[in-house]
C-alpha cells in the first residue's frame, strides 16, 4: 500500500516539475527592464550578455497551490546512499509561505506559463561542465535551508531526511480535512502595545477579533514575515526597533493612522470592539447573529455604512416587513398604519405617539402585545 | 718540491671544479614535476552558504581510512566552542565564527590544505617529497619523505601536519585534493557529499571568474575580496566570504609566492654553481699566493 | 727550525668530579635519546604541528653549526691566509669543529621523523629546498672535516701501531698504510681545506635562509632577506672567540698556561668583524624600519636588545680595550659574550622569533629535549677531553718558550 503511493508521487512529480517554457508575450508588456536579463547596457546578438541568473529581479508569477501536488518526493538525487529521499510535504510549506514571501520564497525563477522545476536548471550532477549555478543537490539544500538552519538552529540532517535503512513507517503528513496542514497556531486574545507618545500610549489590540470578528487571514497581517518569527531557538532577533512608519502600516489598510489616533491609542486599556460605541449603530437587537461581510460587503475593509435601514433592506412597507420580528405584535388599529406614521426617523428607533395621541408615549404604552 | 705542489694544487682543483659543474645539472632532472597547468582545478568556498553539518569531515576522513566515526555523531556542534585545526588525523575541519551585527546566521569556514600554485612546501622540502601535480594538488609522497618538517615550517598556512605519536615511518599528513579519487575521474570526498555545495569543484580560473561574479551580484552578501586569487601568488582552494576575511582567522599573507625570496637568494648563491667555485677559486688563489710569499720570506731569510 | 711548541696528547687521569657530572648528564640525555627512538618524538618533546621544530634544531643545530664555525675561520686563518703561528690552534678548532659537526648531524638524525632516511637527500635531490643545500654541505663538510682529522690519527699511529693479540701479525702492514695515508693526504690536503672553508662559508649562510621561507610566521626583527649574510657574519665572528674561550677553557682543565699572545692577536681580529656584524645588523634594522618593534615590550623585543647590545655591542667594546686584550680572563669574557650572542641569536631565530599564525599552546622545550640537548654537549666535552688525551692536539711548550716577535708584531692594530 505504501509503496504504492510513492510510486504514483513518482509518476505525478516529474509531471510537474518538468515543463520549462519560454517567456510568453512581448518583453515589454511585462514589468521587465533590459538590466533584469542583460549585464551590459547594450546587448547584441553576438553578445547577449545575459545574466547568468537573474534570480532577484526577474519577474515571477504565483500560482494556485492546490494546481500541484501536495507531497513530492525529492528523488532526483542518486550520487548519495546515506540518505533516503525527502518526502517533501509541498502544500504544508506553500501554505505557511503565504506569511512569508509567497511561492517565490523557493520559486525564484517562476515565469508565466508552468511552474519550472528545479532540476529543468540545475544540474543534477555535481561534476559538470556549467558551474555558475549550483548543482540539484545544492540548490535543494539551499533553498530549505535557509529557514529550516534559521528556525531550529540545527542542521541535522535526519530533520528532514531518514537516514537509509531506517526509515520509519511512513507518517501521513496531510489531513485531508482541514482547513489546514500546519498545526492550528495558539494566538493571543488581546495584546497590549506600549507607545512611546505621551497621550495615548496604550493600543490594545484584540487579535481574536481580528480573526473571529473581521474575518482577516493570518496573511493579511502577517506577510514577509521569516518563519523564526514564530520558530526560532533564540527569539531575540525579533526585539528590533522598528519605526513608527512601519508600525501603523499594518493598520493602515483598515484604520486611519494619519489623524485619528484615539481610535487605537488611548490611556488605558481600551474594551473589545462594540459597534455601537464605535459607529453609533446597535447591533445587538436585530444584526448579532449577522457575519460583518453581510452589511460591510465592499471588498477593501470595513467602510463605514449609512445607519438608515433602506441601505441594506431597501424601504420598509407594510408588506415587506413583519413586525413581530421586532418583538412587538402590532395591534389591529396599528398594524395598518403606514410605518412612517409611527416612525419619523430613517433608522426605524422609537415610535412617535404624540402625533395622535395626547396621553401616550412609547415605551410607558405600546401600540400591540409584546411577543413571547 | 714547491713546484710539485703547485701543479699538483692547479690539477686537482680543475678536477674538482669539473666534478662540481657535472653534479649541478642533476637538481632540475630530480626534481618534482611542478607545472602549473592551465587547466587546473581549484575549489571555491562560498562560506556564506556553508552550514557547517561537517559531513566533509566525515568524507574525507572516510575517504582517506582515517578511522572516522559514526555519521551522525558529526552533528554535534559543540566541537565550534573552540577553533581547531587540521592535524594528522583530521584533514579538514570546520570551524565556525559566532553572528556578528545584523548577521543571521553564524559564519562556518572550511579549513585544509590551499593547494598554492607556487607551494612553500614543494619548494622547502629536503627531498622533494611535495609536488605541485598538473590537476593542481599539491601532494605528498610517503617513500621520500624523512621526516624533517621543514614543510611545516614553511607553509604559510600551518597546514601540514606530523605523527608526533609515531616512532617508525611517521607521516606527514595534509589534505591532498583527493588525488586518488580525482585520478579516477571522481570529485573529492568533501565536494561530492557537501549538500549545499559550499564547495564548487571547477577550473580554478573559472572559479575565479564565478566568485567575481558572486561578488557583482550580491555586493551586499560578499566583501569583495577572493581569498586565494593572490595571496602568496595564488592558491588553487578560493574562498569568498560576508566578512573581512582577517576576521575569520585567515593569514594575513602578501601576494608574493611564500618560497619567492628564499629561492631567489637560493638561486643567487647557486646559480649554476658558480659562486662557489668562484671562492673555492678565489680561496686557492689567496692559499697559493700566501703560501708562495711565505716561502720567499723563508729563502731570503736563508740566503741571508 | 725547530718547533718550539707543539701538539702532544695529554695524558692525564680521565674522571675528575665534572665529568662524572657530565657523564651522568649524558646517560640520561641518550635515556631520553632511546625513549624518543622507541615511542616516537611526540612523547619526548612538546613539539606539535604549531612549533614544528624545537630546541634540537634550534639549539644542537643551528647554534651547534654556529659554535663549530672555529673550524674554518681557523682554517682561513691559518692554512688560506697562511699565518703559521696560528696553527697550534687549528687543530684544537678542527676537532671542536669535528665534534660538533657529528653531533649536529646526530642532533638532526633524532630530530627526523625517519631518521633511518637520512641518506635520502644523497640520491633524493630538490635543487630549491634550502635545508637541502644545508644538509649536503654539512654531510660532505663532515667528511672534509674527517680527512682533515685524519693527519692527527696518523701521526699518532706512524711507527706505534701496536695491535692487540692476533691481530699483532699486521702491525706492519698498517703502519704502511697509514704511512701511505698520511703522504697521500699531505699533498692533497689543501684542497679539503679550500673546500672546508668554501662549504662553511655556503652552509652557514644557508642557514639563515632556512628561516626566510617561514616568512611572516617569523617576526620582523628576525625575518629579513640578508638573513644569510647576517648567519654568515656571525659565524666568522664567533668563530675565533670560540676558539679563545676553548682555549682558556683548556689550559685551565689541564693546568696549563694559556697561550695568551697568540690568543691576543685572535682578539685583535675580533673587533672589526663583530663591527661589521653590528652595522649589517642595526643597518637592516634601519631600513625596514623594524626598530618600532623595541617599543613593544615582549618576549621578542627583550630577547633582541639581549641579542644586540650583550652579544654584540658590549663584547666590541670589549675586544677594542688592549687590556682585555692582554687578559686571558678579559678575552675569555668577552669571548663568551660573543658566543652567548650568536647563541642567543640562532634560539631567537629559530624559536623565539617563530610565531605560527594558529597558535594553542606556546612552545617551551620539554624536559626530555633539554635533557638530549644538554646530553649531547656533555657528550662532546668528555669526547673533546678523551680525544685530547689521546691524540696530539693540545700545543705543549716543549722547549722554554721564546717569543716570536715577528710575527706577533704583523698581527698587531
Amino acid at each position: 500500500m505504501m509503496n504504492y503511493k510513492i510510486f504514483i508521487w513518482m509518476l505525478i512529480v516529474p509531471f510537474v516539475i518538468n515543463g520549462q517554457n519560454k517567456i510568453s508575450g512581448n518583453h515589454s508588456t511585462q514589468n521587465l527592464t533590459c538590466s533584469t536579463c542583460h549585464s551590459c547596457d547594450i546587448p547584441t546578438k553576438e553578445n547577449p550578455c545575459i545574466k547568468v541568473c537573474p534570480r532577484e529581479s526577474m519577474i515571477r508569477i504565483d500560482q494556485p497551490v492546490t494546481d500541484a501536488p501536495k507531497i513530492f518526493v525529492i528523488n532526483k538525487i542518486r550520487e548519495t546512499d546515506i540518505y533516503s529521499p525527502v518526502k517533501f510535504s509541498h502544500l504544508a510549506h506553500a501554505e505557511m509561505s503565504g506569511l512569508a514571501g509567497g511561492c517565490r520564497t523557493c520559486h525564484h525563477y517562476n515565469p508565466p506559463g508552468n511552474v519550472i522545476g528545479c532540476s529543468d536548471c540545475h544540474e543534477s550532477s555535481r561534476k559538470r561542465t556549467d558551474i555558475s549555478k549550483p548543482d540539484l543537490k545544492g540548490a535543494y539544500h539551499q533553498q530549505c535551508m535557509n529557514c529550516h538552519r534559521a528556525w531550529s538552529g540545527s542542521t541535522d540532517c535526519t530533520v528532514c531526511h531518514e537516514l537509509k535503512g531506517k526509515e520509519k513507517s511512513q507518517t501521513s503528513v496531510v489531513s485531508n480535512n482541514k482547513k489546514r496542514i500546519h498545526p492550528e497556531i495558539k494566538t493571543p486574545d488581546k495584546i497590549s502595545f506600549a507607545a512611546k507618545t505621551k497621550q495615548g500610549k496604550l493600543v490594545t489590540f484584540y487579535h481574536n477579533e481580528h480573526i473571529n470578528l473581521f474575518s482577516l487571514e493570518c496573511s493579511d497581517c502577517h506577510s514577509n514575515e521569516s518563519c523564526i518569527k514564530c520558530h526560532s531557538t533564540n527569539k531575540t532577533a525579533s526585539t528590533k526597533t522598528i519605526s513608527e512608519k512601519i508600525k501603523h502600516k499594518k493598520c493602515s489598510s483598515c484604520h486611519n493612522t494619519e489623524s485619528n489616533c484615539s481610535s487605537c491609542h488611548s490611556n488605558s486599556e481600551a474594551g473589545g470592539f462594540n459597534h455601537k460605541s464605535v459607529t453609533g449603530f446597535d447591533l445587538s437587537k436585530f444584526h448579532s447573529k449577522l457575519d460583518c461581510a453581510r452589511c460591510h460587503t465592499s471588498k477593501s475593509g470595513f467602510k463605514g455604512l449609512n445607519n438608515e435601514c433602506k441601505t441594506c433592506h431597501g424601504t420598509w412597507t407594510l408588506e415587506n416587513f413583519k413586525h413581530k420580528s421586532t418583538g412587538l405584535v402590532l395591534d389591529e388599529t396599528h398594524s395598518e398604519l403606514d410605518c412612517e406614521n409611527c416612525h419619523k426617523e430613517l433608522s426605524y428607533s422609537k415610535p412617535v405617539c404624540e402625533d395622535c395621541h395626547d396621553d401616550k408615549s412609547y415605551p410607558n404604552n405600546l401600540p400591540g402585545k409584546r411577543a413571547k | 718540491m714547491a713546484n710539485q705542489s703547485r701543479r699538483n694544487f692547479l690539477k686537482t682543483s680543475a678536477l674538482i671544479g669539473a666534478g662540481l659543474t657535472g653534479v649541478s645539472s642533476k637538481p632540475a632532472k630530480a626534481a618534482p614535476n611542478n607545472i602549473l597547468d592551465e587547466n587546473r582545478m581549484g575549489v571555491l568556498v562560498d562560506t556564506t552558504v556553508c552550514i557547517g553539518c561537517r559531513k566533509c569531515e566525515w568524507a574525507c576522513k572516510t575517504a582517506h581510512n582515517l578511522s572516522a566515526q559514526s555519521i551522525e555523531s558529526y552533528n554535534d556542534r559543540s566541537v565550534f566552542k573552540n577553533m581547531r585545526r587540521p592535524d594528522d588525523k583530521t584533514l579538514t575541519v570546520v570551524n565556525e565564527y559566532a553572528a556578528k551585527g545584523d548577521d543571521q546566521f553564524p559564519v562556518d569556514v572550511k579549513v585544509q590544505c590551499m593547494h598554492c600554485d607556487k607551494p612553500a612546501c614543494v619548494s622547502a622540502c629536503i627531498v622533494g617529497a611535495f609536488s605541485k601535480e598538473k590537476n593542481g594538488s599539491v601532494i605528498w609522497n610517503g617513500d621520500r619523505c624523512i621526516g624533517c618538517r621543514y614543510c611545516m615550517v614553511a607553509c604559510p598556512f600551518q597546514v601540514p601536519a606530523f605523527e608526533y605519536g609515531k616512532a617508525i615511518q611517521p607521516e606527514v599528513r595534509k589534505c591532498d585534493f583527493c588525488f586518488d579519487r580525482t585520478k579516477d575521474g571522481k570529485l573529492p570526498a568533501c565536494v561530492e557529499i557537501c549538500p549545499m555545495e559550499v564547495l564548487t569543484y571547477g577550473r580554478r580560473e573559472e572559479l575565479i571568474d564565478l566568485a567575481h561574479q558572486k561578488i557583482s551580484l550580491y555586493p551586499d552578501r560578499y566583501v569583495n575580496n577572493v581569498y586565494g586569487e593572490h595571496e602568496v601568488g595564488g592558491t588553487s582552494w578560493l574562498y569568498l566570504a560576508g566578512r573581512d576575511f582577517h576576521e575569520l582567522q585567515f593569514p594575513k599573507l602578501g601576494t608574493n609566492p611564500a618560497p619567492g625570496v628564499s629561492e631567489a637568494i637560493q638561486h643567487g648563491i647557486f646559480a649554476y654553481f658558480v659562486p662557489p667555485i668562484a671562492l673555492y677559486a678565489l680561496f686557492g688563489g689567496v692559499m697559493w699566493l700566501n703560501k708562495n710569499r711565505k716561502q720567499d720570506e723563508h729563502k731570503e731569510a736563508n740566503h741571508e | 727550525m725547530s718547533e718550539f711548541i707543539k701538539p702532544t696528547p695529554m695524558p692525564r687521569k680521565y674522571f675528575t668530579p665534572t665529568v662524572i657530572f657530565l657523564s651522568v648528564i649524558a646517560l640520561v640525555g641518550i635515556i631520553f635519546v632511546f625513549a624518543r627512538l622507541i615511542f616516537g618524538i611526540g612523547t619526548v618533546t612538546n613539539l606539535s604541528n604549531q612549533y614544528p621544530w624545537g630546541i634540537w634544531i634550534g639549539i644542537d643545530v643551528a647554534a651547534g653549526v654556529a659554535l663549530a664555525a672555529g673550524g674554518f675561520t681557523t682554517a682561513a686563518l691559518g692554512h688560506i691566509m697562511h699565518k703559521e703561528e696560528y696553527h697550534l690552534i687549528t687543530r684544537p678548532a678542527l676537532l671542536t669543529a669535528m665534534l660538533g659537526y657529528t653531533f649536529v648531524a646526530m642532533s638532526v638524525a633524532i630530530d627526523l621523523g625517519r631518521y633511518y632516511y637520512i641518506w635520502h637527500p644523497l640520491i633524493m635531490w630538490n635543487g630549491t629546498s634550502v635545508l637541502f643545500e644545508v644538509g649536503i654541505c654539512v654531510m660532505i663538510y663532515l667528511t672534509v672535516l674527517y680527512i682533515e682529522f685524519l693527519p692527527i690519527v696518523t701521526e699518532r699511529f706512524i711507527g706505534r701501531v701496536n695491535l692487540p693479540g692476533l691481530l699483532k701479525k699486521y702491525n706492519n702492514s698498517v703502519d704502511k698504510f697509514l704511512r701511505a695515508l698520511d703522504r697521500g693526504l699531505d699533498k692533497t690536503m689543501f684542497i679539503f681545506i679550500i673546500a672546508g672553508v668554501v662549504l662553511s662559508c655556503l652552509h652557514q649562510s644557508s642557514l639563515g635562509t632556512l628561516m626566510v621561507i617561514a616568512g611572516p610566521k617569523m617576526h620582523p626583527l628576525w625575518q629579513t632577506p640578508i638573513l644569510p649574510l647576517l648567519f654568515l657574519l656571525s659565524a666568522i665572528s664567533v668563530g675565533l672567540p670560540m676558539v679563545i674561550f676553548e682555549s682558556v677553557l683548556t689550559s685551565r682543565s689541564f693546568d696549563l698556561k694559556p697561550e695568551t699572545p697568540i690568543l691576543a692577536g685572535l682578539g685583535r681580529m675580533i673587533a672589526p668583524i663583530l663591527f661589521i656584524y653590528l652595522s649589517f645588523k642595526i643597518g637592516d634594522m634601519v631600513i625596514r624600519q623594524t626598530f618600532v618593534y623595541l617599543t613593544e615590550f615582549n618576549t621578542a623585543s627583550v630577547m633582541f636588545v639581549i641579542e644586540l647590545v650583550l652579544g654584540i655591542i658590549v663584547p666590541l667594546r670589549l675586544f677594542m680595550s688592549p687590556q682585555i686584550q692582554r687578559s686571558p680572563l678579559g678575552l675569555s669574557i668577552a669571548s663568551f659574550l660573543v658566543i652567548f650572542g650568536v647563541f642567543l641569536n640562532r634560539l631567537n631565530n629559530f624559536i623565539v622569533a617563530y610565531t605560527p599564525p594558529y597558535q594553542f599552546t606556546p612552545y617551551f622545550p620539554s624536559v626530555g629535549e633539554i635533557f638530549v640537548t644538554a646530553g649531547f654537549i656533555a657528550i662532546e666535552v668528555l669526547l673533546f677531553r678523551a680525544f685530547v688525551m689521546i691524540f696530539p692536539i693540545v700545543s705543549v711548550p716543549q722547549i722554554p718558550a721564546v717569543h716570536k716577535t715577528k710575527f706577533s708584531i704583523r698581527g698587531a692594530k
